[in-house]
């Protein structure tokens, strides 16, 4: 009888684990710095952010994400050059940058990761394929590092002039981010 | 007794467990709806539990599944973050205009304000050359003249509200309460010393300091320019 009893016991915690384990998994982004750095002839400037929020949702081995950052929330260090940026971006017709990935569960261990990332930002989406991301995975939070090689062209965005010389086309965005699963 | 008390608890964990995983209930749902049309499946109530906590109380109806893609309202932003804000943006372009023409006019302004300064060594002292003196006179009416449309568009551009002035445009704007004070005195006193040189007479009293008025007020305005043009 006990040895039944026993059996059943752990039948129904097999059970009950493997529905945990085949259940959807969210992610939630906890914490993050994103910066954007601008050349030009005369100045190396950078914006930074900590706004961006985000969120993951696993479903049958995809995880589609999503993370999203008010434009007006870089700031430079110069209140001018702020507005200036909101301006040429068009921050206030449309306030948000989305960027969108979907990755498979399985690189959860991973310490690299190519994503292919769709961005829509100033009224335009680009997107750009195989960004290399360093991942660190602690406990249920993985911290994730790269650089996005976005370009003001690809958002059709004028290049500011300082003293009539413009900035580059490249705005490389750093992206550090922690993410925590729920 | 024990056992068979542990056993039913651990079943009765385990199916509440099993009807909180999404997997389970996409099913529970699938089943219970094989008659539904997709569309009334969108329209299909309460999700389950686990989403209760991701979605604000009043978005329930239209809370997503954990199998959907994340949206914008699910990040929990405001809708005043995410409105687009036509009129904003149309007074940010108009500042922006404004501030490029009070650059362009800035540069431009520079070239006859360095022409003054070198013309000011025939045009003052022992020299009695009246044309050195003439031409001196024009380059500062021109400085004059641009110095006031570079003004113009500085103090025109529309500022959006509640933003806190930062950064080396604060050092830009401070000093501009020197070189444009000095704007206003250098050629009072310029006039007043050309006056006094024509009549003959050596430059005294206070037109004797048309001279260092101008160049504080020449080196404010290139220290205002060099401060958003060079990172320091």
């Amino acid at each position: 009888m006990n040895v039944m009893i026993r059996n059943s016991i752990f039948f129904t915690l097999l059970i009950h684990v493997a529905a945990f384990g085949a259940a959807d998994r969210q992610w939630v982004l906890e914490q993050s710095t994103l910066t954007y750095h601008v050349s030009h002839p005369l100045h190396q400037t950078e914006g930074v952010s900590r706004a961006a929020r985000g969120k993951g949702a696993c479903h049958e081995g995809q995880c589609d994400f999503l993370i999203a950052v008010p434009v007006e929330s870089f700031h430079s260090g110069d209140s001018n050059r702020d507005l200036h940026m909101v301006q040429v971006t068009r921050g206030a017709e449309f306030p948000m940058v989305q960027v969108r990935t979907q990755l498979p569960e399985t690189l959860a261990g991973s310490e690299t990761i190519h994503a292919d990332l769709e961005i829509q930002f100033a009224g335009q989406t680009a997107h750009y394929k195989q960004v290399l991301f360093q991942m660190t995975t602690q406990g249920n939070r993985v911290h994730i590092s790269g650089t996005i090689p976005a370009t003001l062209t690809e958002f059709k965005i004028d290049p500011p002039t300082l003293l009539t010389m413009p900035v580059k086309n490249d705005v490389p965005i750093r992206v550090e981010m922690i993410w925590r699963s729920q | 007794m024990a056992i068979e008390r542990a056993a039913i608890c651990t079943l009765a964990v385990s199916l509440f467990v099993t009807a909180m995983s999404p997997v389970v209930c996409a099913q529970q749902s699938g089943a219970n709806q094989n008659s539904s049309t997709g569309q009334q499946n969108q329209q299909t109530p309460p999700p389950p539990p686990q989403n209760k906590q991701e979605t604000p109380p009043n978005n329930l109806p239209n809370a997503p599944s954990s199998s959907s893609k994340p949206s914008l309202s699910d990040l929990g932003f405001g809708a005043e973050e995410t409105k687009p804000d036509p009129k904003r943006q149309a007074l940010l372009d108009r500042r922006t205009h404004m501030l490029k023409m009070h650059q362009r006019m800035g540069l431009i302004t520079t070239i006859p304000m360095v022409a003054t300064v070198v013309s000011s060594l025939g045009a003052g002292g022992r020299s009695t050359d009246r044309t050195s003196r003439d031409l001196h006179v024009a380059l500062g009416a021109l400085t004059g003249d641009l110095y006031g449309i570079t003004a113009y568009y500085a103090l025109r551009a529309p500022k959006p509200p509640g933003i806190e002035t930062k950064g080396p445009i604060r050092f830009h704007k401070a000093m501009a309460w020197i070189h444009g004070p000095g704007m206003i005195l250098t050629p009072i006193l310029g006039a007043l010393a050309f006056d006094q040189k024509s009549n003959g007479e050596k430059v005294h009293g206070i037109a004797s300091a048309h001279g260092p008025v101008a160049i504080i007020t020449a080196g404010a305005f290139g220290a205002a320019l060099l401060s958003v043009s060079v990172k320091f």
